[in-house]
């Protein structure tokens, strides 16, 4: 796949990281490789497959007027190549930048 | 023929019990190969008529499971005994509630897992559904707990006896 070749130069964070900056204009985008904290697990170990696990922070203005299942939904689909090639689980926090406001006032979900 | 077959397997899964002690050890990113035709069920637990009929399919099972179970979750393990942290996370939000709280354990079906994810268009486990509603994954169900959401959600479900 030609996502294989991309795997031996860019880490998946950094791609994890490109794929979400350009999509989603973030102002603030925090990716976070916590695969270490699942490295005791049966299936991981001895797997080639190291970056599995990631903590992803984003705030983007793409996100205003979403639901949260929305938000991660964007997410998931532009990561679908990482996911479909060993990305296991995301933890994600997605926000506008209105709600990172002091004074936050967020939609109510449709 | 391959649909009476299928059929006995998805009667298998419709059949037995939500939620169950699985005797495996921890597989966080990757399935247990176990099958739904377990050799630790008893004759007495086997499929009986109930979902008889044409037609059926996973994604019927999981419409049912749905719309039976006000609060509906399809995680990596058992409640008492997840096998995710995510999973373990998310039950432990909703045990906040007194609610009746029903699950799957994907880890034991592939098939199941691979329907879920097809059904809800999303990609990873636990997944929380609430009065047939898809809600998310432990983040989103850790956030709506948060913002009393979730409260709000569930204040008509009934409690559990």
């Amino acid at each position: 796949m030609s996502s294989r070749g991309a795997a031996a130069v860019l880490s998946r964070a950094s791609r994890i990281r490109s794929k979400l900056q350009s999509a989603l204009e973030a102002t603030v985008l925090e990716v976070d490789d916590v695969s270490h904290q699942h490295a005791g697990h049966a299936a991981v170990r001895g797997s080639s497959d190291m970056e599995t696990h990631f903590n992803v922070k984003i705030v983007s203005p793409k996100f205003e007027g979403q639901s949260l299942v929305k938000r991660h939904r964007i997410v998931y689909d532009l990561l679908a190549d990482e996911l479909q090639s060993g990305l296991h689980a995301l933890s994600i926090v997605a926000k506008t930048p209105r709600e990172t406001n002091p004074n936050p006032n967020p939609n109510p979900a449709d | 023929m391959a649909t009476s077959l299928s059929n006995m397997f998805l009667k298998g899964i419709a059949n037995r019990s939500l939620s169950r002690p699985l005797n495996g050890l921890f597989y966080c990113t990757r399935y247990s190969t176990s099958m739904s035709n377990d050799s630790d069920t008893h004759d007495d637990f086997k499929p009986a008529n109930k979902l008889d009929g044409s037609g059926i399919s996973l994604t019927n099972v999981i419409e049912q499971d749905v719309k039976d179970n006000p609060v509906m979750i399809y995680m990596k393990g058992v409640p008492d005994f997840p096998q995710c942290g995510f999973s373990s996370l998310a039950v432990r939000v909703l045990k906040h509630y007194d609610v009746p709280i029903s699950a799957r354990n994907i880890l034991e079906d592939v098939e199941l897992k691979n329907a879920v994810k097809a059904f809800s268009n999303w990609p990873t486990f636990p997944q929380v559904f609430i009065k047939g509603e898809f809600i998310g994954g432990s983040d989103i169900v850790l956030n709506m707990h948060q913002t009393g959401e979730l409260k709000e959600k569930l204040k008509d479900v009934t409690s559990k006896q």
